[in-house]
């Protein structure tokens, strides 16, 4: 399981990376494995204002559809245009080429709030128990 | 419950999920690899779980005609027919092959895994007279050895020529290393090949066998999407006992000419009054996923339903199988309500990707 060192976790699978006052988010490599083959994935529109644990998003594999929640609040600044046209580098690159979005965020503090990698890992450990 | 193919299943590293109280494998490597292994070469499918039951006894044949809708009488040896276990007002409890081991004498039925109870139990409340039944479902693997490659490994591991029998046929073959094996010509992937029955405590070895010789071990996803992309039914999703094989576009495997079976009289009346409803297929046109329970929409009327759904990993775009009012036309383009969002969508007659079956 990867779980990069420089990023921060939510308990439901999604990664954070602090950029300045924005967070670009994506989801982890347990979360891709869980979905297997992700074939159509769909976010808020840029500008969209959204609140922690507020979901922004759908990721679908050919057996499910999953949300994805925001790991703090803000503004949608950018999202990852390429994922429309090929959803499954979620499955290839979900730490790099497959960010989803970027948020301005309302309240940086919030990221204190997110789970550092060790964190997520004994998280893991206890959901897989 | 489990399949003799358990084991193998968790050395290969399969995802296993609960079906119907059975522990499957979902996929091994991934839905779409599996499926696209089996369209273009060969893919293995344990398929276990399903239900063997067989009749036999000097009743049989009457027995088999009054709660099937194939002519049995007629079958002969080696013949495999498509057909369903109906309810007096015609809806599907159950759809299923029929295998004419030796005619009038003893007949094979296989069934649906999640069934299985439900089937054996109403068999049993129709048989009247000397039909002998047997439940052999936890002594029979089944394995689906699917694509167009199927016969290299069947004669690579069983020297077993499958250009010898054609589309639903089978042949019983006595071997050394597996026992008796039942290979039929038949499978629900689109992709040829067959599906071999065999005694359970010989399944892992000839699993094995095949797997070695090439074959792609493949889940229930890609066995859902294969079968998908062809149209075939699923009896819980696209069928079941609220739905006749009329409105399923099944007809085919529906005999009216015979005296009766029972479903029969409530068949003859839908087709009397017509159809309000009919199972047929759906191709977004738009980017999206159409699953099991989202409305059919046409100038904001709900005009149906889809029960199956999904993305063809061969066209990339959203499949789907639904029951649509009988206004809706083939070929018209109707919308798919998907999460508040109408997606545009062309009703089309499947199978939407072209099969390899050789007959």
């Amino acid at each position: 399981m990867n779980i990069p060192d420089d990023l921060m976790y939510t308990q439901d699978h999604e990664w954070g990376k602090v950029e300045d006052s924005t967070l670009r988010v994506g989801i982890t490599d347990y979360a891709q494995g869980e979905l297997g083959d992700i074939v159509f994935v769909e976010f808020v529109e840029t500008g969209t204002h959204i609140t922690k644990g507020e979901s922004f998003g759908t990721v679908e594999s050919v057996k499910a559809v999953s949300e994805i929640y925001a790991p703090v609040s803000g503004t949608v600044v950018e999202i990852n245009d390429a994922l429309a046209d090929t959803p499954e580098l979620v499955n290839q690159d979900c730490y790099g080429d497959a960010w989803m979005v970027v948020i301005e965020m309302e309240n940086p503090s919030e990221v204190n709030d997110l789970m550092d990698a060790q964190a997520y890992g004994e998280h893991l450990a206890a959901e897989a128990k | 419950m489990r399949t003799p193919l358990f084991e193998e299943h968790v050395a290969l590293n399969a995802r296993i999920v609960d079906f119907h109280g059975w522990e499957m494998p979902v996929w091994y490597t991934g839905i779409k690899d599996e499926h696209m292994a089996t369209r273009t070469s060969v893919g293995l499918f344990d398929a276990s779980h399903m239900g063997e039951i067989f009749v036999s006894g000097d009743g049989a044949v009457a027995f088999l005609e009054n709660i099937l809708t194939r002519d049995i009488s007629s079958m002969k040896a080696g013949k495999v027919l498509y057909t369903f276990f109906l309810n007096e007002t015609g809806g599907i409890i159950d759809d299923l092959t029929v295998y004419c081991i030796t005619p009038s004498e003893r007949y094979m039925l296989c069934v649906n895994a999640s069934n299985i109870p439900h089937d054996l139990e109403w068999i049993q409340k129709q048989n009247l007279g000397d039909a002998v039944i047997e439940d052999k479902s936890p002594v029979t693997a089944l394995l689906a050895l699917q694509g167009p490659n199927a016969g290299d490994i069947l004669k690579a591991c069983l020297d077993f020529d499958l250009e010898s029998i054609r589309y639903f046929t089978f042949s019983e073959l006595n071997t050394p290393e597996y026992g008796d094996i039942i290979v039929s010509k038949t499978g629900y992937t689109g992709a040829g090949g067959a599906e071999l029955f065999l005694p359970a405590d010989k399944a892992a070895s000839l699993w094995n066998s095949l797997v070695g010789a090439g074959a792609t071990p493949c889940g229930l996803g890609a066995r859902d999407t294969l079968r998908l992309e062809m149209g075939y039914p699923l009896h819980g999703n696209d069928i079941d006992e609220g739905t006749t094989p009329f409105e399923a576009g099944l007809s085919f495997a529906v005999d009216m000419d015979k005296p009766d079976f029972i479903g029969k009289k409530a068949l003859a009346e839908q087709r009397e009054k017509g159809l309000t409803r009919r199972l047929t297929g759906l191709e977004l046109l738009d980017k999206g996923v159409p699953r099991q329970g989202y409305p059919c929409m046409k100038n904001e009327t709900q005009v149906g339903i889809i029960t199956s759904g999904s993305i063809s990993p061969v066209t990339g775009g959203g499949i789907a199988l639904a029951y649509l009012d009988v206004s809706v036309q083939d070929n018209e383009e109707i919308a798919v309500e998907i999460r508040s969002k109408h997606l545009r969508a062309l009703v089309k007659k499947p199978p939407f990707v072209q099969g390899t079956i050789s007959k």
